[in-house]
């Protein structure tokens, strides 16, 4: 029981994630704290120009008591998380009793509220899409970024986890361009890109809609779910929580207009899309994609 | 008069369906529809009624919807062929229908003196048969809009009957009603803009003088819905769109898919319908449509009489591999399972496992053993680019595609039709434009490797148990072509089936034995096994369409109804 609800990481991920930071991981398990001691500190001026254009374009937009009240449910909705593991499947005769759903209830209220302001618009303009130059950027930002460490620390991730939320930045370049900023998609080109929402509200959105639906899935497929299943799911779900924590984080940061440097706002919302992103991936393979070896064994035949 | 007088049989030889880089496209069809009567005085003027079709499964003289039974049995009562005479079969005759188009449907037989058959095909055509003698008493089809776009040929999978109407789907995405006497038009109901990808080709539903049908389009970036029409009047009851608000990040939903392209099942007794659901739009990229995409590719139940949505229950989320689950809904009622009498649905799709729901809630209560080979299933093809490819099982035809399955309540085994074939996918940009294909990658048939441990082998026949799981018998099936078309099963324990090597086979039903054969020639059989007893001749019939169908390796088209017999 001892990998029960930790992200697994492998040593090929510390390497890496150290082989594209550009530091020596010598073996050895990496950590935020250690990177932020070797990585470089230079000021990225074309990186805090993005977060900069964020802050103009939506100051004076964004509720920062109702982004308050909701980080703070947020953070509360996240320490449950041991408890809802617990549970593991909804209970319910006819339909699923509410689980997985309060946990994402602040996140819809601030979802609600950011797609309101067109939050997620004034972000996609200003963040390009994922290239490893950007990925790079973002990361060196989310590490140096000892605010947002604190966030995530205060909300229940500790230091092995959020060197793995870093990693989920790091180590998915190709991942992460698949996933194109609706801007990027050429007019001439693919589907009809007016229906196609902003990069950061797909990524908000569908991690929301990933834990929702927990509930009527787990609860409709219960003799097919192994608490391996369970287990695997936490982690992916504790990291899309995250990411969204850290996304109302720098929407809170630009409501009050303090608290991150604009540099450190554009590392958050780009960090936290690219987290949002993977782990959403990483739901779907381990949690809904239940293949005949993952399933629990059946007891009808 | 032969056919070839037949002005409805020549609008139907005209209108041309040619491939283009969209999909299928319609030349040629008429300006009007035509309506050509032969000796219509011979049709019983006696209304099909409520009671009718709520008994057709208990009726051996009957076939009056789609499945044999509202519950989708596709099962015959009657019992003069058996396992012991059925090397006895014959052949009663053959005919040819007179247009070449795709040929997957049930034909309906309305008991009477003479039984009348109605059998449909592609494009849009219809007729009234005397099938005593094989011969046309009216023949119809519909003006198809030259600017009609379907994704995968031009199927009409059979009609429905209420009191004096036949009901079929066209392909713009509409429904025609027409006497079912004299074959004249009484009313056409448009359900969506054609223009904008919508069609319709599934057989519809009939219920207390509402009909039910559904929608499709999902390769052309539609939104899916399902509709309840007056079947007197023509006007709309309801409609209700089948992806919901709540389910998808902002307007991806204006193009999310989500049809459900064949017909739903009518549970009389709870007042629902069982819609089998299609795939997300677009069909592979899912970065633009995150989330797990409700309420694509599984079972949605609908209140009948609202079209309010009850149950979901999904099959494959976040679908990107065109994983549809097409099959009609089979309704088992009063079995005990998991330590409860209930009724369940039944579903097979393209995954290839066997879904056994709860009817009231959706629950999962049994997925089957795998019906087909599943070999590098469920991997991210997202990010596999064409320099990266794997081929994957089942591949995007699945799996058990449309093809209807039989329920034998007699052995308790249902038997379905699966392609077991691979296919590649990645992800490719592509030009958008309404009603244009819109999947957002690549589906490729013809891959560079086959997976590791593939068997070799085209199709497969599955028979199994749907309260357990078990699977009881597989018949596999080479061929260069695909298999399509349903099951029939019979109460003597029988189970037929056409193949794509124009086999007519039928087998016994708990063991796979092959006990009787027959060579309908090198065109693929697509059609979907019936049967009806006729008192006036004394014997029992089983009928089945000949000819290829489908968009990919359909093999040769042809015509033909084969209608075989044996007396009591």
């Amino acid at each position: 029981m001892a990998k029960v609800n930790r992200p697994q990481v492998s040593v090929e991920d510390h390497e890496r994630l150290a082989r594209k930071l550009g530091v020596s991981s010598a073996g050895e398990e990496l950590t935020v704290e250690e990177l932020r001691r070797v990585i470089d500190t230079s000021d990225d001026e074309e990186f805090a120009s993005m977060g900069e254009a964020v802050r103009d374009e939506l100051r004076g937009e964004l509720d920062d008591d109702l982004i308050e009240r909701e980080l703070s449910e947020l953070a509360t909705q996240l320490q449950r998380l041991p408890e809802v593991r617990e549970a593991g499947i909804p209970d319910g005769e006819t339909e699923p009793e509410t689980l997985y759903r309060e946990l994402v209830a602040p996140g819809w209220r601030i979802y609600d509220h950011l797609v309101e302001t067109g939050f997620f618009e004034s972000v996609e303009a200003a963040l390009p899409r994922f290239t490893p130059e950007h990925i790079e950027r973002t990361a060196h930002g989310l590490i140096r970024s000892e605010p947002l460490a604190a966030a995530l620390e205060e909300c229940g991730f500790d230091e092995r986890e959020r060197t793995v939320l870093v990693m989920n930045v790091v180590n998915n370049n190709n991942r992460l361009a698949r996933w194109t900023p609706t801007k990027d998609i050429p007019d001439e080109v693919e589907f009809n890109v007016e229906d196609v929402p902003p990069l950061q509200q797909r990524a908000m959105g569908g991690s929301l809609l990933w834990v929702k639906n927990l509930d009527i899935h787990l609860w409709q497929k219960k003799f097919l779910i192994t608490d391996e299943i369970l287990d695997d799911g936490y982690w992916d779900v504790k990291a899309m929580l995250g990411g969204l924590y850290v996304m109302a984080t720098a929407a809170h940061a630009i409501a009050t207009d303090g608290s991150l440097s604009d540099e450190q706002l554009a590392a958050a919302l780009s960090a936290s899309t690219a987290i949002m992103i993977t782990n959403q991936e990483e739901i779907v393979k381990d949690m809904f994609w239940i293949t005949e070896e993952m399933r629990k064994p059946s007891t009808l035949r | 008069m032969s056919i070839d007088e037949d002005r409805a049989v020549k609008a139907a030889q005209d209108t041309v369906v040619r491939e283009t880089d969209n999909g299928y496209r319609v030349l040629g069809a008429p300006e009007k529809s035509v309506t050509h009567q032969h000796d219509i005085d011979r049709i019983p003027e006696k209304d099909v009624t409520q009671e009718m079709l709520s008994e057709s499964g208990q009726n051996p003289e009957a076939w009056l919807v789609y499945g044999g039974n509202y519950e989708q049995h596709r099962h015959t009562t009657c019992e003069i062929i058996t396992p012991e005479n059925v090397g006895e079969l014959e052949l009663e005759y053959e005919m040819s229908v007179g247009s070449g188009s795709s040929m997957e449907g049930t034909p309906l037989i309305v008991p009477g003196d003479p039984p009348i058959m109605y059998q449909s095909n592609g494009p849009n055509h219809i007729k009234a048969i005397d099938p005593r003698e094989g011969e046309v008493l009216w023949s119809y089809t519909y003006a198809v809009p030259n600017d009609v776009v379907l994704c995968c040929d031009d199927n009409n999978r059979g009609p429905a009957v209420y009191e004096d109407k036949v009901f079929m789907t066209t392909l713009d995405s509409g429904v025609v009603a027409l006497d079912r006497y004299s074959g004249e038009e009484q009313w056409y109901h448009s359900t969506a803009d054609h223009e904008r990808g919508y069609s319709a080709t599934w057989a519809p539903q009939v219920y207390e003088g509402t009909l039910f049908t559904g929608s499709a389009g999902g390769e052309y970036g539609v939104r899916g819905f399902h509709t309840a029409i007056d079947t007197e009047t023509g006007d709309e009851v309801w409609n209700t769109l089948l992806s919901p608000e709540t389910e998808w990040v902002g307007d991806s939903i204006n193009q999310s898919g989500t049809t459900n392209w064949m017909g739903a099942t009518v549970d009389e007794q709870r007042g629902k319908l069982y819609l089998p659901m299609g795939n997300p739009g677009p069909d592979f990229d899912g970065s633009v449509r995150p989330g797990p995409n409700r309420n694509s590719i599984g079972t949605m139940c609908l209140d009948m009489e609202t079209g309010e949505h009850e149950w979901f229950h999904q099959e494959s989320a976040h679908d990107v591999w065109d994983y549809d689950s097409a099959m009609p809904r089979i309704v088992i009622r009063d079995v005990e399972i998991r330590g409860k009498e209930r009724d369940v649905t039944v579903s097979v799709g393209k995954t290839g496992w066997l879904y056994t729901t709860d009817a009231e809630t959706g629950e999962l209560l049994v997925r089957s053993e795998p019906l087909c080979q599943q070999l590098n299933m469920f991997r991210m093809i997202p990010h596999i680019d064409e320099g990266r490819r794997v081929p994957f099982m089942p591949g995007g035809m699945g799996g058990n595609d449309w093809q209807p399955g039989t329920y034998n309540p007699e052995l308790g085994i249902s038997y379905h039709k699966l392609h077991n074939s691979f296919q590649e996918a990645w992800w490719r940009f592509e030009e958008f434009e309404a009603g244009k294909k819109y999947w957002g990658g690549i589906l490729e048939d013809e891959t560079e490797a086959e997976p590791e441990g593939y068997n070799g082998h085209i199709s497969v026949i599955t028979a199994v148990k749907p309260l357990t799981g078990e699977v009881v018998w597989q018949d596999w099936i080479d061929s260069d072509v695909y298999l399509w078309g349903g099951t029939m099963s019979t109460k003597t324990g029988l189970m037929f089936a056409g193949n794509q090597n124009g086999e007519m086979v039928g087998y016994d039903g708990e063991s796979g034995e092959r006990l009787w054969e027959y060579d309908a020639g090198d065109a693929p059989i697509s059609g979907d096994p019936m049967s009806w007893y006729d008192p006036g001749t004394e014997k029992q019939y089983v009928a089945i369409q000949v000819g290829g169908s489908g968009w990919l390796r359909r093999g040769k088209r042809d015509d033909r109804l084969l209608v075989f017999s044996m007396e009591e």
